[in-house]
C-alpha cells in the first residue's frame, strides 16, 4: 500500500472524508442461540464497567462484535479492524481475559500500530501511550496527531 | 550518597557533565538499552503476566531502580553526574532554562517538529530515535500539544490533591482505581471521574517520543521520573502511618492480585523488592 504524503509543514488538515465510520458489525455466531453482545458499540456512559453482562442466550452462543473503518484523517488514511469472540460458556474470568485480547488491527498508511488495551476496554497505542480511548477509530486519530508528519516504522523494526 | 538537585539549580558546569555524560552512554549503546528495557516492562493490565512498571502498584519503586540503575550507569562515565529533577508545576514555561541550548533544547519547530536546539537535536549529530515506533531518527517535541486536543502542564494545586491521599494503593492496583496516591500520580483517565492528570500529563505535554511507547528516548524523561521519585517522597513524610500496598500475597490471589508486586515481592528484571525501595537515604537526597 502505498503511503499517503503527509502534507508539508504538519498543518491541520480541515478537510477529513469518512468513507466508513463505525460499522459495528456483529458477525460471528456458533451454536444455535446465536445471541451477540457488541462490546464495543455501546452508550459511552454506560461503558464504564470493567466488562459488559452477559447477553440473554449465552449459555450456548458467544459474543462477538467488530469495529471497522476506514478514512482519510488529517491526510492519513487510517484503516482499522476488531474482533471480539467470547465463548459464553467461560468462567467469568476467562471471559473477561478474552475479552481484554480482541484481536485489532490499525493501519495508518499502510502500516500497523501497535494497539494495546487497559482493564476498562479503552485503547491506547505506541505513538500515544499515556492516554486511551473509548474505540479504535479515536486510538488512530489521537495517533495521527501524536505523529504529526511522521511515519510508523515498517513492520519489521515494529517491535525492535 | 549524592545529591539530586532541583534542574534549575543546576550551573553550567553541571549541565555540561550531565549532557555530556548522556552523550556517551548514548555512544555506547548503554542509553538505548534504557529505551528497550521500559517497554519491556511497560505491560498492559489486561495482560496475564506479570505487571511491574505501569498501571500497577509497583509504578514508584519499579522507577526508582530503573533511574537509579541509570544513574549508576551515567555514574561510570563520570562519578559525578546524578538525575536533577524537573519540577513542572514551577518550571512550567516553555522558556524554562530546562529547554535552554545549554541543557536539553527546546520545543520542536512547526511542522515535522523536530527538536533543532540543544545537544540532542539531530543536526548536532549525537542523538537518535525511532527505536520502533516511527521511521523518523531525529528527536521531536509538541510542547502542549496546541490544537483540538490541547494538553497544559499540572498545577502545584493538582499535584497537592494527590499528595492528601493517605492510601498508597487500591484494588485491583491496577489503571483503573479512582483512588488511592498512587494511581492519581500516575495519572490514568477514568472515564467520569477525572482525565489524564500527573504523571501521565507530563509525558502528554512533551509530546514526540516522550509520549509515546519510547518514551525515554527523550532525556527529559529522567528528570521527570526523578520528580516522581521525589513526589513519593513526599508522600511518605506527609503519611508516615502508610505503607507500601499491597502487602503479603495471599494463599489463592485473585487476577487482581496476581501480576502486582506487593511489599516483599522481586521485581524483574533487578529481582529487588518494593520494600528494599522504601528507604533511599543511604544513597541519594534531594535538594
Amino acid at each position: 500500500m502505498s503511503p499517503t504524503p503527509a502534507k508539508p509543514g504538519g498543518t491541520r488538515i480541515p478537510s477529513r472524508r469518512t468513507v466508513l465510520r463505525g460499522a459495528f458489525t456483529a458477525a460471528v455466531v456458533t451454536g444455535t442461540a446465536g445471541a451477540l453482545l457488541p462490546l464495543l458499540d455501546r452508550d459511552p456512559a454506560a461503558a464504564d464497567g470493567p466488562a459488559p453482562a452477559p447477553g440473554p442466550g449465552s449459555g450456548s452462543g458467544s459474543r462477538a462484535t467488530t469495529e471497522e473503518f476506514a478514512e482519510m484523517y488529517r491526510g492519513r488514511e487510517i484503516r482499522g479492524t476488531t474482533t471480539v469472540v467470547v465463548p459464553a460458556g467461560a468462567p467469568a474470568d476467562d471471559r473477561g481475559a478474552v475479552a481484554a485480547e480482541p484481536v485489532t488491527e490499525i493501519r495508518i498508511d499502510g502500516r500497523p500500530l501497535h494497539v494495546m488495551r487497559r482493564a476498562d476496554g479503552t485503547y491506547l497505542s505506541d505513538v500515544r501511550h499515556y492516554e486511551s480511548y473509548p474505540t479504535l477509530l479515536e486510538t488512530a486519530r489521537a495517533a495521527v496527531d501524536e505523529l504529526g508528519t511522521a511515519r510508523l516504522a515498517p513492520p519489521a523494526a515494529h517491535h525492535m | 550518597m549524592y545529591t539530586r538537585k532541583n534542574q534549575r539549580d543546576l550551573t553550567r558546569t553541571e549541565k555540561r557533565r550531565l549532557v555530556d555524560a548522556i552523550l556517551k552512554l548514548k555512544r555506547s549503546g548503554r542509553y538505548d538499552d534504557f529505551v528497550v528495557m521500559h517497554r519491556e516492562y511497560y505491560v498492559m493490565d489486561t495482560e496475564r503476566r506479570p505487571r511491574p512498571a505501569h498501571m500497577t502498584s509497583s509504578f514508584f519503586p519499579w522507577h526508582r531502580q530503573y533511574l537509579l540503575e541509570f544513574e549508576k550507569a551515567l555514574q561510570r562515565v563520570d562519578a559525578g553526574v546524578s538525575v536533577p529533577y524537573w519540577d513542572w508545576t514551577r518550571d512550567n514555561r516553555t522558556t524554562s532554562s530546562l529547554w535552554a541550548e545549554d541543557f536539553l533544547g527546546g520545543n520542536g519547530r512547526p511542522g515535522d517538529r523536530r527538536v533543532t536546539t540543544g545537544p540532542f537535536a539531530y543536526a548536532a549529530g549525537n542523538w537518535s530515535v525511532g527505536r520502533g515506533v516511527t521511521d523518523e531518527h531525529y528527536l521531536t517535541r509538541n510542547f502542549g500539544r496546541p490544537g483540538s486536543d490541547p494538553v497544559s502542564l499540572p498545577t502545584a494545586n493538582d499535584l497537592a490533591r494527590a499528595l492528601k491521599d493517605p492510601v498508597y494503593d487500591t484494588a485491583p492496583w491496577n489503571s483503573v482505581c479512582t483512588e488511592g496516591f498512587r494511581n492519581r500520580v500516575e495519572g490514568w483517565g477514568i472515564r467520569g471521574v477525572r482525565t489524564v492528570g500527573l504523571h501521565n500529563r507530563v509525558h502528554q505535554w512533551v509530546g514526540g517520543p516522550m509520549a509515546g511507547a519510547a518514551s525515554p528516548e527523550d532525556p527529559v524523561f529522567w528528570l521527570h521520573h526523578s520528580f516522581i521519585d521525589l513526589i513519593w517522597d513526599r508522600w511518605r513524610k506527609a503519611h508516615p502511618k502508610s505503607a507500601y500496598r499491597p502487602g503479603r500475597k495471599p494463599a489463592s490471589p485473585g487476577p487482581d492480585r496476581d501480576y502486582v508486586f506487593g511489599l516483599d515481592e522481586a521485581m524483574p528484571p533487578w529481582r529487588v523488592t518494593p520494600r528494599k525501595l522504601l528507604d533511599h537515604s543511604k544513597v541519594y537526597r534531594y535538594a
